[in-house]
């Protein structure tokens, strides 16, 4: 039996918390220092995964597989491909940098929040392990509550309750009707073939008629675009971030919104492939709308984690377009733009909440000439600031480049309208930079503000490392996922020719 | 059929307990606290065990009481009810004053109760054992004599109880002047036999549904379930709401396995109309409300509503996930009752009902308030909880029976349900401490309680397998005999 690294990915967190529990709840000290070995010692097994994946070949890695619930046909199945090993990677990546964030940020119920922050790890990582229909449900779920506790305990007390729940609400309704699509799934399977399983993999080659397809594209779809969030279902992503803890919001928009972008990579697409070409305008002109609707929404906002929360709906807005182009350079950049909204966002969040630990206040207004007193502070912010706006040499330039690029090819309007979102996200995050760092510092309370600690700093020079080892030669990452985006675009070019109309699906003729 | 003695060893064991506490208690002047207690417990898992481990015979005992598979599954289940309504009630009634013989060997003859009408073959045992189950129900809701919100929900439940009994046994009067067999399934057959007479079958099947349907709080005959559940005390809230509930629907299980198919085609349109109407109203009226036990009694007519919609199904395999779900049902919703109890003070004469007494309860007492969000969030169906496994299993059933609408109203209606579990949820955790009353320190028996709880629903919930391995061979056994 090979070396099972992705259980021990999955299930060390829990470890941790198993430790963490017999742990004294009044020490805050050895609590978050036991948190961060924990998250350290993960992110070291994870380094095994990402040196000895093997880039030449599109089939899964690692793989496990148990039998779970024979009864069903439910394995537990895990692996990974391209797709997965770098979103990964971000997890395990941040998560150390996620509790050394906490160090004085979180003062109350400690321990409780160190164990929903490990639960919440082991979690992501089981989404995008999960090769198994049901074990992804599972893992999609069980997520859900410490990302529900960590907005509605150590959130903003005036409202975190209304958002936590907001959250929570929205993100059940999509998973419970993508719940039913797998159970149509499942049993149309059974039907087809007369096996009963959830294998991911096997339903890959199942031949779907076209008319189903439309509805269970429709279903998960549903999931996966609020989760994203995609215009018009982002509402709830302004009150979870603006509400949530520093470290929440950083794993809330690097990670958690990834699993949007990655089920319809992993499931939607392969699964639907006739229905994802028959819905290709309908999810770019969404994704173009989020793209600029999020950027103008960002340029008017007063609270600067309210900015930061648009922009997310924008920049995933162009992640949606890339993989929606089904192109090579699209799917690429799609892929390398999630890990660099994860990145630049996540620092953006940790930015803010560095300002906030120090005045106690977001708003844009209280803010101004904050170079003069904090000098490496303003750097830092700036080199994010500009990784974020897609200025070359940081990462972000590549991926929105590769994603224009796929754009251009497949629809020289889509592309038109996304370039303009790069103009847009350079005026709003510029002005908010230039309010808050530039100038005279109008506010005299920013007068005597100390500037990051050794410990911040610490935090940042990570993330920056990867902001332009990114962007200066991404082929270290882009490598890991040519191969299975190869695939991908190929599997998506055979089911390219059908052309079917709407009322053919409402008559149930579409096959 | 000969009586099949060794089989009949848990029934005895639990009449045998029941009268032995009663004795105790007339006749032991000077009982040395814990008695009772540990003679209540130990007949109960001594059932438990005897059903678990001895295997009868016969099929069943003289052709009334079932001894098979199916049976012993429930009296297991029904076993391991009463024994932890006795860990939850040990402190509680000592507290409050009424750990006497009548409570627990009422217990005790309401579980042999429990038994009687899962296993019943026959109407009139079905008819006895119900009777002995309303009966000691009535008393254990009614203990606290002191207490007006115990006798009115006493009084209450016996008096719907009583109509409920009054159309049963009519319809059980009906089917036998048709039949003219007071056998379960000779009575049903009558259907084929008679074909001319199957209008008066059906009313007299209707009235039967009427009488389960109350005891079961079936969407419309749910209305005395909240009120009866706010002042029966919590850990006898909780015997009532899984165990009467959870025997009812054994019963209900076997009554549709042995309904001929003409008989069924026409009961299938009113129980769909039935389980929609439940889930609805279960599941928004428990939106409004402000009380707990309220609110889990509106959620346990719900938790009903979802296993009357898998009954449509029970003939085309949904049998095994009901089987599923009526184990794991019992296990959380006794859990969540019986940590309430355990919360409540003993000086004050209500338990602890107000949501907003839970605040912050989630920090001062992590241990049980843990167990009791574990519960809810079970019923609420996530995972990784048995409570997600048994919905999912419910939910499988149904979409393979083709009842996609069904199916679609009720997890709606689960989705809106998340929000008044977690209102709890919301108090215990996300709410600031208020200077409420203050919280009793719980004693070994609830800890034990609570601790097995979590464990099961823990287990269930990632390592299902073995139970669902095992309610496939019993529900395959039932369909072969029926």
């Amino acid at each position: 039996m090979p070396f099972p690294i992705l259980s021990i990915l999955i299930f060390f967190p829990l470890l941790g918390i198993g430790l963490l529990l017999f742990l004294d709840r009044k020490n805050h000290k050895v609590l978050k220092g036991a948190a961060l070995g924990v998250a350290l010692v993960e992110f070291i097994f994870s380094l095994p995964l990402w040196f000895s994946f093997d880039s030449t070949t599109a089939a899964m890695q690692f793989v496990e597989r148990h039998e779970w619930i024979p009864t069903y046909g439910i394995s537990y199945y895990i692996g990974v491909d391209g797709f997965s090993l770098l979103l990964i990677m971000l997890t395990t990546f941040l998560t150390p940098l996620c509790v050394l964030a906490t160090w004085t940020d979180i003062q109350t119920r400690v321990k409780e929040f160190m164990i929903c922050l490990l639960a919440l790890m082991s979690g992501m990582i089981g989404v995008f392990a999960a090769l198994d229909l049901f074990l992804f449900y599972v893992f999609w779920e069980v997520m859900l509550i410490p990302m529900y506790l960590l907005i509605g305990v150590w959130g903003n007390p005036a409202r975190r309750v209304y958002a936590a729940i907001k959250f929570f609400l929205f993100t059940m309704f999509g998973s419970v009707l993508m719940l039913v699509a797998i159970l149509v799934l499942y049993f149309h399977y059974g039907q087809t073939t007369g096996i009963y399983t959830f294998d991911l993999q096997k339903m890959y080659g199942l031949n779907i008629p076209f008319n189903m397809q439309y509805w269970m594209f429709l279903a998960f779809g549903l999931a996966f675009a609020i989760k994203v969030p995609m215009f018009p279902f982002h509402t709830w992503l302004p009150d979870a971030h603006t509400e949530a803890p520093t470290v929440g919001s950083v794993i809330l928009a690097a990670v958690l919104l990834k699993m949007g972008t990655y089920g319809f990579l992993r499931f939607n697409m392969p699964l639907f492939p006739q229905a994802a070409h028959y819905f290709v305008p309908l999810f770019s002109i969404l994704a173009l709308i989020g793209i600029v609707y999020g950027a103008l929404v960002s340029m008017m906002q007063k609270d600067m984690k309210r900015l930061i929360a648009f922009s997310s709906v924008s920049h995933l807005g162009f992640v949606m377009l890339g993989l929606f182009t089904f192109t090579i350079a699209g799917v690429q950049g799609g892929i390398i733009q999630m890990i660099n909204h994860g990145l630049s966002t996540g620092a953006l969040f940790l930015v803010v909440g560095m300002i906030y630990e120090r005045r106690h206040t977001r708003m844009i207004a209280d803010f101004g000439g904050l170079a003069t007193a904090m000098p490496i502070f303003a750097t830092i912010f700036m080199i994010v600031t500009l990784s974020s706006i897609a200025v070359p040499g940081t990462n972000g330039f590549i991926g929105e480049f590769l994603i224009l690029l796929g754009a251009f090819k497949s629809n020289m309007l889509y592309g038109t309208i996304a370039a303009t979102g790069v103009i847009l996200s350079a005026c709003y995050m510029l002005w908010m930079f230039q309010r808050v760092v530039w100038g005279e510092i109008t506010n005299d309370k920013n007068r005597d503000l100390k500037d990051l600690s050794l410990r911040e700093i610490a935090i940042f020079a990570p993330l920056i490392l990867f902001i332009f080892w990114i962007g200066v030669y991404p082929g270290t990452f882009l490598n890991k996922t040519r191969a299975t985006t190869e695939n991908f675009i190929a599997m998506m070019e055979k089911a390219k020719a059908t052309q079917v109309t709407q009322s053919q699906v409402f008559k149930g003729e579409a096959q | 059929m000969p009586t099949d003695w060794p089989g009949l060893i848990p029934v005895v064991i639990l009449a045998g307990g029941g009268s032995l506490i009663f004795c105790a208690g007339a006749f032991w002047r000077r009982l040395p606290g814990g008695v009772l207690f540990a003679l209540a417990l130990i007949s109960a898992a001594a059932a438990g065990v005897a059903a678990l481990w001895i295997t009868p015979a016969n099929p069943s005992s003289e052709g009334m009481l079932d001894l098979s598979g199916y049976a012993r599954f429930f009296t297991c289940l029904f076993a391991a009810i009463t024994g932890l309504t006795i860990l939850f009630l040990r402190q509680y009634a000592r507290v409050r004053g009424f750990a006497g013989d009548e409570l627990y060997g009422l217990l005790l003859f309401g579980a042999l109760g429990m038994v009687l009408v899962a296993g019943a073959l026959n109407w009139v045992i079905f008819f006895l054992g119900l009777e002995l189950l309303s009966l000691a129900l009535y008393v254990l809701i009614a203990v606290r004599k002191g207490e007006a919100a115990s006798n009115e929900a006493g009084l209450k439940y016996f008096i719907m109880s009583a109509v409920a009994s009054a159309f049963l046994t009519f319809g059980i009067a009906l089917l036998y002047a048709v039949s003219g067999s007071m056998q379960v399934a000779g009575s049903l057959a009558a259907a084929l036999t008679y074909p001319d007479y199957l209008p008066v079958i059906l009313l007299s099947l209707a009235l039967i549904l009427v009488g389960i349907g109350f005891k079961t709080s079936l969407v419309p005959f749910h209305l005395w379930t909240p009120d009866v559940y706010q002042g029966a005390p919590a850990p006898i809230t909780a015997f009532l709401s899984t165990g009467s509930k959870v025997a009812l629907f054994a019963a209900l299980l076997r009554f549709a396995m042995l309904a001929p198919e003409p008989v069924w085609a026409f009961c299938l349109p009113g129980l769909w109309v039935l389980a929609a109407l439940t889930m609805v109203v279960g599941n928004l009226t428990a939106l409004y409300q402000t009380r707990i036990k309220r609110l889990l009694a509106y959620s346990s007519i719900a938790q009903m509503g979802y296993l009357f919609m898998t009954l449509l199904a029970v003939k085309q395999g949904g049998l095994p996930a009901l089987l599923f779900y009526l184990a794991v049902y019992a296990v959380m919703d006794l859990g969540a009752f019986g940590l309430i109890g355990s919360f409540s003070a003993g000086q004050t004469q209500s338990d602890r009902d107000d949501l907003a007494d839970y605040q912050g309860l989630g920090y001062s007492q992590p241990w049980r308030a843990g167990v009791l969000a574990v519960c809810l969030i079970s019923l609420a169906g996530l995972p990784p909880t048995a409570g997600f496994m048994g919905k999912f299993a419910l939910f499988r059933a149904v979409l393979h029976s083709d009842y996609v609408v069904l199916a679609v109203i009720g997890i709606l209606t689960a989705i809106v349900s998340l929000y008044y579990y977690f209102k709890v949820v919301v108090a215990m955790y996300l709410s600031p401490a208020t200077a409420g009353a203050t919280v009793p320190a719980a004693d070994l028996a609830v800890h034990l309680a609570g601790a097995i709880i979590l464990v099961l629903i823990l287990w269930l919930g990632l390592a299902p397998s073995a139970l669902f391995g095992l309610v496939d061979r019993l529900a395959a056994a039932l369909a072969l005999s029926s």
